[in-house]
C-alpha cells in the first residue's frame, strides 16, 4: 500500500508538470489577442477617481456597474443587478443583485461588498471617502449627490442580494448615472489592500482581468473565463499607447493592432479604401452650437433665433471646417434615446431667414457681439474662434453685423456663465451618462425653484411648457413614457432655437475586418468587449 | 532779432540736410522708399488690385495652393490670401502711423518736460521710464490691452504707450543738449518764458532725432501689433490683418504653408522698407544716433 501510494504521487506530479508545461488553455489552441491602439496612457483605473477617456476605455473592460448600458446604446440594462424596481414617487431604487458572481480576486459580489465599495462615494466617515481625496476627478457627487448641499443618496443593504438607494428628489436619470464606467464596482478587498488607492491594481467583476500596466506603453488584460455575461471570445486584450495618429494607422494596416480608438478625418479615406479595414462612425454624444442671449436684445424674439439658424449653412461648415467629421444638429444628439426622428436640423435658407427677421421687425438686420475662445474642445476640435468667424460671415449675408471678441478659456467661462452677456457665444457639451436629461435638462432648463436658469443653461432659455416636460420625465419611471416626453421636449427645443444648433462631433473608430461583434457605444467606452471576436 | 536769426539759421541748416539730392544719393533710403511706396500704393488701390473680396468665404475652394486664380492660394475659409494681404497693407500702415504718432506725441511731451525742467521732475519721469523699459514690450502691451479690452484700436494705443519711453529718452537727451546752447541762453536773457523757449527754440532743434526715431520705429510698431493680433488681442475677425493671418496659418504650416508665408513676407518687406528709410534719414540727419535704435 505504502509503495503504491508513493508511485501514485509521483505519477500524478509528473502528469501535473506535463500538463502545466505543454497543456493548459493557452497551449491547447492559438491564443487570441486583440490589440487596441489608444493615443494616451490611462491615469488610473479606479473608476470613482478618474474622468479621462483613456482610463475609461480600459476600465470599461474590467468593471461592471450596478446596471450596465445595453450593447451599442446608452439605454440602461442589467449589470451586477439582474433587475430593479423604482417606487411610485421615483425616489427609492431597489436592486436585486446576481448570485454566484465573484470579483477577479475571489471576493464574492453581493449587496454587502457592493455597498462597501459605494460607501466611499457617499459616506464622509469612510476612511477612503473619495470626495475628500485631493487630486482625483470623480463623478461621485454627480451620481449620488453631495453631503455638503444635502442632496446625497441614502444606501441600505436590505439582504444579501438586495441593495436600496433613497434619493431626496425623484430622479430617473439616476439609473443612467449608475451605469457610467465611472461607477464601476471595485473589489472592496483591493481598495483595502492598497490603502484606498487600487488605481494601478484594479479588481472588478467584468469580462477582462487586469494583468499589468506599463507606463506609456501598454495595459494587458486577460479574459475572465467565469464572466457572468459569458466567456469572452478573445483571450487577451492589450491597450497599446501610440501617441502619433499616423503611426497608429500604419500599425492597423500591418495588423499589429486590430482596433483604433480614434481616427482623425485625414485618415478616413485611407481606412475606407483598404479592404482589410472597416471604419465605424456615428454622431457622438456631444453638441456644438452658438448660444444666443434668449432674454436680451433682438434674440428675445424666437423668430430672430430661428432666422439665425436658417442663415447658417451647417453642412458647408461641416465639410469646410470639420472635414466631414460632424453631423448637423437639430438640438439633440441622434444617438440619444428620446431623440425625435421627426425633427430635422434647420435647412440653409437665406430667404426664409430674411423673411423671419423682417417679420420680427429687423428688415435691415442689426449689430451685435460674439464671444469666442481659441482652444479646441472635445465637442469642437477646431476651437471656437474659427467657428465664430465662419458663422459671422454667414450672418453678414442676412444683415447681421457681428463683432467678435476672443477670450482665454478661463475668462471665457467666467463671462459666459456668470455675466449677463448679450449676443452670441460659442458653446457645446459632452454627455456624461447618456440620459436625455443630461442634455435637454442641463443645457436648456429653467430652475423653477430658484427662479433662474440652471448653471449650464447659459443662453437663459425659458419655456414653462418645456420645463414641465423635463420635470415630468425625471419623475417618470416608465422608460417608454420618458422617451415620449423627451421626444416632445426635443420638438419644443428645436422650435425655440435657443442656440444656432451646429453639429455633433462624430465618434470614429477603425478596425480590421476580422474583428467581429464590435459595436460603438454613444458613451465612447469599450463596453461589452466579451462579445468581440477575432476571425 | 539777432537771436531769432541764429535760430532760423541753425534750423534751416539741419533741414537742409533733407534735400532731395542727398536723399536720392543714399541707396538704403531709396530702397526703403521704393518698398514703402509700393505698400502705400497697395493700400490706396486695394479695391482695384485685389481680385476677390478679402472677407468673402467660399467653402468650395479651401486651402488651395497658389495658382493663377489665387496667386497666394486660399485659407481654410476659402478666402483669397492675395486679396487679404493687399487689404492688410491698409491696416498695417494705419497701425504703424497711429501707434507711432501716439508714442511720439507722448514721448516728446514727457522728454521735453523731463529734460527742460530737470531735477526732481526729471528723476521721477526717467525712473518711471527705466521701469517701463525693463518690461518686455509685448508683455507690457498685453497688460495694456488686458486693461482696455482686445481690439485693433486698443492694440495701437497699447503699442504706442509701450514705445513712449524710448521716445522720451531720446527727446530728453536732445533737450538737455539744446537747452545749454548759447541761443537758448540768449533767448532766456532777453526775457523769453519757458513756453516760448520750448516752442520756438528747443522743439524746432530736436526735430531731427524725433523724425529719425519715428521712422525707425514704424516697423517695430507694425510687428508688435501683428504680434498682438497673433495672440488674439488685436484685430478681430474677419479683418485681414497680417498678424492674425499668421496665427490662422500657423496650424496649417505643413499642409498649406502659403497661408502663413505670404502675410509673413508682407510684414517682413514692409518693416524692412520702413527701417531702410529710417536708416537713411538717420545717416543724413543725425549720425550720432547710429546704433542707438
Amino acid at each position: 500500500m505504502k509503495r503504491v501510494s508513493h508511485w501514485l504521487v509521483l505519477v500524478t506530479v509528473a502528469a501535473g508538470l506535463l500538463a502545466l508545461g505543454y497543456g493548459g488553455p493557452a497551449g491547447a489552441q492559438p491564443q487570441k489577442t486583440l490589440v487596441i491602439a489608444i493615443g494616451a496612457d490611462q491615469t488610473g483605473l479606479d473608476p470613482q477617481t478618474v474622468q479621462n477617456n483613456e482610463s475609461g476605455f480600459v476600465m470599461s473592460t474590467i468593471f461592471d456597474s450596478v446596471v450596465n448600458y445595453k450593447p451599442g446604446s446608452s439605454e440602461v440594462g442589467p449589470g451586477l443587478a439582474e433587475s430593479w424596481t423604482v417606487s411610485p414617487d421615483g425616489k427609492v431604487f431597489t436592486f436585486k443583485l446576481r448570485r454566484g458572481v465573484k470579483f477577479h480576486d475571489g471576493t464574492p459580489m453581493n449587496a454587502r461588498t457592493v455597498a462597501d465599495d459605494l460607501d466611499r462615494a457617499i459616506n464622509p466617515n469612510n476612511p477612503c471617502y473619495v470626495l475628500a481625496r485631493k487630486g482625483v476627478d470623480t463623478y461621485d457627487d454627480f451620481t449620488f449627490g453631495s453631503v455638503t448641499d444635502n442632496t446625497v443618496a441614502k444606501m441600505d443593504v436590505v439582504d444579501e442580494y438586495t441593495l436600496r438607494f433613497t434619493l431626496p428628489d425623484p430622479s430617473a436619470p439616476f439609473l443612467s448615472s449608475l451605469a457610467m464606467t465611472w461607477q464601476g464596482i471595485m473589489s472592496p478587498a483591493a481598495t483595502k489592500q492598497y490603502n484606498c488607492d487600487a488605481s494601478q491594481h484594479p479588481v472588478g467583476t467584468g469580462p477582462f482581468k487586469f494583468v499589468e500596466a506599463v507606463r506609456n506603453d501598454h495595459i494587458t488584460l486577460d479574459a475572465n473565463p467565469d464572466y457572468w455575461g459569458g466567456r469572452p471570445k478573445v483571450d487577451r486584450i492589450i491597450f497599446k499607447i501610440v501617441p502619433e495618429s499616423a503611426t497608429r494607422m500604419l500599425m492597423l494596416e500591418r495588423n499589429e493592432v486590430q482596433i483604433l480608438a480614434d481616427v482623425p478625418p485625414s485618415d478616413y479615406a485611407r481606412a475606407q479604401n483598404n479592404k482589410a479595414l472597416q471604419l465605424y462612425r456615428q454622431p457622438g454624444l456631444t453638441i456644438l452650437g452658438v448660444a444666443m442671449s434668449n432674454d436680451l436684445g433682438p434674440f428675445k424674439d424666437r423668430r430672430v433665433r430661428q432666422a439665425m439658424n436658417y442663415a447658417v449653412d451647417k453642412d458647408a461648415i461641416n465639410q469646410g471646417l470639420y472635414a466631414g467629421a460632424t453631423t448637423a444638429s437639430q438640438g439633440m444628439p441622434p444617438v440619444l434615446w428620446g431623440y425625435n426622428k421627426g425633427v430635422s436640423p434647420y435647412a440653409y435658407d437665406v430667404a426664409k431667414a430674411k423673411a423671419l427677421l423682417a417679420e420680427a421687425g429687423f428688415p435691415n438686420g442689426f449689430s451685435t457681439e460674439m464671444m469666442v475662445y481659441a482652444n479646441p474642445r472635445g465637442y469642437n476640435p477646431i476651437g471656437g474662434a474659427k467657428l465664430g468667424e465662419a458663422v459671422q460671415s454667414y450672418l453678414t449675408k442676412v444683415g447681421i453685423n457681428v463683432k467678435i471678441t476672443q477670450y482665454e478659456w478661463g475668462a471665457y467661462l467666467d463671462r459666459f456663465r456668470h455675466q449677463p452677456w448679450e449676443g452670441f457665444a460659442i458653446t457645446g457639451w459632452s454627455g456624461d451618462n447618456g440620459d436625455p436629461d443630461n442634455f435637454l435638462g442641463d443645457l436648456f432648463e429653467w430652475d423653477i425653484a430658484k427662479g433662474r436658469a440652471r448653471t449650464n443653461n447659459t443662453s437663459r432659455h425659458h419655456n414653462p411648457a418645456y420645463d414641465r416636460l423635463l420635470r415630468d420625465a425625471r419623475r417618470t419611471t416608465d422608460q417608454t413614457k420618458r422617451e415620449q416626453l423627451y421626444e416632445q421636449a426635443n420638438k419644443l427645443l428645436h422650435d425655440d432655437a435657443p442656440w444656432i444648433f451646429m453639429n455633433h462631433t462624430n465618434q470614429v473608430r477603425a478596425a480590421r475586418v476580422n474583428v467581429k461583434g464590435f459595436l460603438l457605444n454613444p458613451l465612447q467606452m469599450f463596453f461589452h468587449m466579451e462579445l468581440v471576436s477575432l476571425e | 532779432m539777432a537771436t531769432a536769426g541764429t535760430v532760423a539759421l541753425r534750423t534751416s541748416r539741419r533741414l537742409a540736410a533733407l534735400s532731395w539730392r542727398r536723399l536720392f544719393a543714399h541707396s538704403s533710403f531709396v530702397a526703403g522708399a521704393i518698398i514703402v511706396t509700393g505698400v502705400v500704393a497697395a493700400a490706396a488701390f486695394a479695391p482695384a488690385l485685389a481680385p476677390f473680396d478679402p472677407i468673402e468665404q467660399a467653402f468650395t475652394s479651401q486651402l488651395l495652393a497658389p495658382s493663377r486664380a489665387h496667386p497666394f492660394g486660399t485659407d481654410e475659409f476659402g478666402r483669397d490670401i492675395f486679396s487679404r494681404v493687399i487689404y492688410g497693407a491698409r491696416i498695417a500702415l494705419v497701425v504703424g502711423v497711429v501707434a507711432d504718432g501716439i508714442a511720439a506725441l507722448l514721448g516728446v511731451v514727457l522728454g521735453v518736460v523731463s529734460g527742460y525742467f530737470g531735477r526732481r521732475v526729471d528723476a521721477f519721469l526717467m525712473r518711471t521710464v527705466d521701469v517701463l523699459l525693463a518690461f518686455p514690450y509685448l508683455l507690457l502691451a498685453m497688460i495694456v490691452v488686458a486693461i482696455l479690452g482686445p481690439s485693433l484700436i486698443n492694440a495701437m494705443i497699447a503699442i504706442g504707450i509701450v514705445y513712449t519711453p524710448q521716445f522720451a529718452r531720446v527727446v530728453r537727451g536732445a533737450v538737455l543738449q539744446v537747452k545749454e546752447e548759447d541761443f537758448v541762453e540768449a533767448a532766456r536773457a532777453v526775457g523769453a518764458g519757458s513756453l516760448r523757449l520750448l516752442a520756438r527754440h528747443v522743439l524746432p532743434n530736436i526735430l531731427s532725432p524725433i523724425i529719425v526715431m519715428a521712422t525707425l520705429t514704424v516697423g517695430f510698431m507694425i510687428v508688435e501689433t501683428a504680434g498682438l493680433s497673433f495672440l488674439g488681442l488685436g484685430a478681430s475677425p474677419p479683418t485681414p490683418e497680417w498678424g492674425s493671418m499668421l496665427a490662422t496659418g500657423r496650424s496649417f504650416m505643413l499642409t498649406a504653408p502659403w497661408i502663413a508665408t505670404f502675410p509673413g513676407l508682407a510684414i517682413l518687406i514692409t518693416v524692412v522698407g520702413f527701417n531702410l528709410i529710417g536708416d537713411g534719414l538717420r545717416d543724413l540727419l543725425d549720425p550720432r544716433l547710429r546704433g542707438s535704435r
